[in-house]
């Protein structure tokens, strides 16, 4: 298998972020007053907290802004902007550290970003945040500890909360929910664990909400597979629907994007172990148009494992492009963009959804540096240009593309 | 939109914006391999036509098909890696012998690429063998069933020889049928043949059709010539386009109005099945009642290609424009095919 690969997709440009190339999974778009196009990234770990890059001109993208992190222990992977506000996640890497939750900052001058508020998630149960939607400028949905919040098992610390954030220097919680059996105190039992090895946790990671379905949250839970929440009644949250696929599959349900016109959900794995242990980790269309029946109709064709395992490397899906619901994203309810680390970004036509084709593949060389010697593409933003930008996790930094199909 | 159990499986498919035909491609080929079929008769210029595009670096990245790889003079000490079909010839490419049949080479192909067992080529040339009929070639690429939803015909490039080109012409239907239904004309050993004798094979060309053509200086064109999409029919084209010679027909046709696809679709039955065998070709872009973009249409005797429907138009012509390359099939008799299934179609809804 070669090491490099690319079809259908045109490849703009590759910045390395001079060191620090390893981005996690926050990717947003600002348009600055003086009209610079602004990417903004979360890094995957310590010791950078964000990089914000101007990609007005995607072929030659230059560094505008970077930040450390406070701490060590502690890693922010997640962010979204909204017009001059961006909000980044903040986890910890031990329970009862800080700083865990979120940070507010007033991004009006990239170059120079201003904390507004520091929204504390710390407790003796907590990690903080991992993952974070920001999308209407009111609300933050996120997956956090908290506090007052005691797992009935110590790694499903994290639960689904929504946070006001109309005053942004004074974030409320206004609603969370969690699996029934997941917290202490539960009238349900427990949910039932997965082999110890596989066993990721109960909680959410990804939790979209969209203006065409206001009152629904769309959950990826890890171990839990995907949820779809009632959120008609922020303060009190209600399960629609579960889809629970594990076992036999091996856990760790990430993404759910909602096909509004189609009655379809794209629903993506994240592939967390090595070598193929947890081969195979997948994309999956949903029929849903009975949202309280979802029914797995298909998934998107990878190339078989022997391709591209390689080792102390992941290979399977993980991010989706997510449709976000802002002016300077792109939109399609056809194509479905994915990364899938060593197997690069991929990119399906789903027009048959019962048989979603291939029709493009990213996949760069290793990049320098990169610890197991392999690329890890871990997440995928599109603007309204139908520019694409893709992210390597551990040393590649950014790449800009377009898509040729 | 309320999701509920009342949505149909139509949903599933196209959403609320409905597109006729799929998705609305960026180009006639989506996201298919590109396919470029080089023609013409033994000794008249192909192999080097095709290994001059191979050295540039528009070429990298192809598969070349061929029926012997004696042909194509490969030199041994290229080779880096081969099996019983294919040797991989630097620059990114490969070559691939035919085995027992064309789409059985190419469909191996298509799955060695995509595990990773051959490069990741860009796009296949196919060198064919000096008489072959290039319609069943034309029609490997029409269906899903056959090849039309992994490959797309990128191009039919007919190599016709200076020195042999005009005895072969006069001579032999599968010359005359390999220039008619090309899509460019490559004009090779221009250099080795009188001026007068290059100028009187030109204008034989010219009487058999009206595609794009090129003298190869040393053998080579510039690669676009032979990689650029040929489906695409520019709309000056048609202009004073009308070939006969040896029973050959070659015109094009141009529509004012968007039609609706059933009668476009009945007007290409109606030839197809009375006349498929002497429908050499049929190629254009068509304004259909209810598209936002051109769509592609392609037939090749009894054959539809899929169409594709584009995103945007090349250019400012809205114009349907087709080309025909028949066998006895008069411009006019299409032409008045067309007006009288126009006639009796349903007028588009107010």
């Amino acid at each position: 298998m070669p090491e490099a690969a690319i079809w259908n997709f045109k490849e703009l440009a590759h910045h390395e972020l001079d060191g620090f190339g390893g981005i996690g999974e926050g990717m947003s778009i600002q348009i600055a007053k003086d009209g610079r196009r602004i990417l903004w990234l979360a890094h995957e770990s310590a010791p950078k907290n964000f990089t914000a890059i101007d990609v007005t001109e995607p072929r030659a993208p230059k560094i505008v802004a970077r930040a450390d992190l406070p701490q060590r222990h502690m890693r922010s992977n997640s962010l979204e902007t909204v017009g001059d506000v961006m909000a980044v996640a903040y986890q910890t890497t031990q329970k009862g550290l800080q700083p865990a939750g979120f940070e507010l900052f007033d991004i009006s001058v990239p170059e120079n970003p201003r904390s507004i508020c520091l929204y504390d998630c710390s407790g003796p149960s907590s990690r903080g945040v991992h993952q974070l939607w920001f999308a209407d400028g009111e609300y933050i949905h996120m997956s956090s500890g908290a506090p007052d919040f005691r797992p009935s098992h110590p790694k499903d610390d994290q639960f689904y909360r929504i946070i006001d954030v109309r005053n942004p220097a004074k974030p409320q919680e206004v609603g969370r929910w969690w699996l029934p059996g997941t917290q202490e105190g539960d009238s349900a039992p427990p949910p039932v664990r997965h082999p110890e090895a596989a066993d990721t946790g109960f909680r959410p990671h990804n939790t979209n909400v969209y203006p065409q379905r206001p009152d629904r949250a769309y959950l990826g839970y890890i171990d839990g597979g995907m949820v779809i929440l009632d959120i008609a009644d922020k303060a009190h949250p209600k399960m629609v629907a579960r889809w629970d696929y594990h076992p036999p599959y091996h856990g760790f349900t990430h993404t759910v994007v909602p096909f509004f016109e189609r009655g379809l959900l794209v629903v993506s794995d994240e592939c967390v172990r090595t070598e193929g242990a947890d081969w195979p980790k997948l994309v999956w269309i949903v029929d849903a148009r009975d949202e309280t029946n979802p029914v797995p109709i298909s998934t998107c064709p990878l190339p078989p494992l022997s391709d591209f395992m390689r080792p102390q490397a992941r290979y399977g899906a993980h991010n989706l492009f997510e449709n976000l619901p802002k002016p300077n994203s792109w939109k399609s309810e056809t194509i479905v963009l994915a990364t899938f680390f060593n197997g690069g970004l991929r990119a399906y036509d789903t027009t048959n959804p019962y048989q979603p084709k291939e029709v493009g593949y990213y996949v760069p060389a290793p990049p320098r540096g990169a610890p197991s010697g392999a690329v890890q593409i871990n997440d995928v933003l599109v603007d309204e240009r139908g520019v694409v930008y893709t992210v390597d996790r551990h040393a590649g930094g950014l790449y800009t593309l377009e898509m040729d199909f | 939109m309320k999701w509920t159990s009342e949505a149909t499986s139509a949903a599933l498919f196209a959403g609320a914006d409905q597109p006729l035909f799929g998705r609305r491609e960026r180009r006639p080929r989506g996201a298919r391999l590109p396919v470029v079929v080089v023609t013409g008769f033994l000794g008249s210029g192909k192999t080097t036509l095709i290994r001059a595009l191979l050295d540039r670096p528009e070429g990298a990245d192809t598969a070349l098909v061929v029926n012997e790889f004696g042909e194509i003079g490969i030199d041994q000490a290229l080779l880096r890696a081969s099996s019983d079909a294919t040797v991989l010839i630097g620059n990114g490419c490969l070559c691939c012998n035919v085995r027992s049949d064309l789409e059985e080479t190419l469909r191996g192909l298509f799955i060695d690429r995509a595990r990773g067992a051959v490069p990741s080529f860009a796009r296949v040339v196919i060198e064919t063998s000096g008489l072959a009929d290039p319609a069943p070639i034309l029609q490997t690429f029409a269906t899903d069933r056959a090849l039309g939803g992994e490959f797309h015909l990128q191009a039919m490039v007919a190599v016709v020889d200076a020195l042999n080109g005009a005895v072969n012409l006069e001579r032999m239907e599968e010359a005359r049928c390999q220039v008619a239904v090309a899509d460019r004309i490559v004009l090779s050993k221009s250099d080795l043949a009188r001026r007068g004798a290059v100028e009187d094979l030109a204008a034989s060309l010219r009487a058999l059709s009206a595609a794009p053509l090129r003298e190869a200086a040393l053998g080579a064109v510039e690669p676009q010539f032979l990689l650029d999409d040929g489906i695409i029919v520019r709309p000056e084209l048609p202009e004073g386009s009308h070939r006969h010679t040896h029973g050959i027909e070659s015109f094009a046709l141009l529509f004012e109005k968007p039609m609706p696809w059933p009668a476009f679709a009945q007007a290409m039955g109606v030839l197809t099945n009375l006349r498929g065998a002497d429908l050499l070709r049929a190629k254009g872009l068509v304004a259909i009642e209810g598209a936002k973009g051109p769509v592609v249409v392609h037939y090749v005797q009894h054959v539809a290609h899929n169409p594709v429907e584009l995103l945007e138009w090349p250019d400012e012509d809205r114009r349907s424009r087709l080309v025909f390359v028949t066998r006895g099939i008069p411009r006019e008799a299409v032409a008045a095919l067309f007006a009288a299934i126009g006639g009796v179609a349903a007028p588009p809804p107010p």
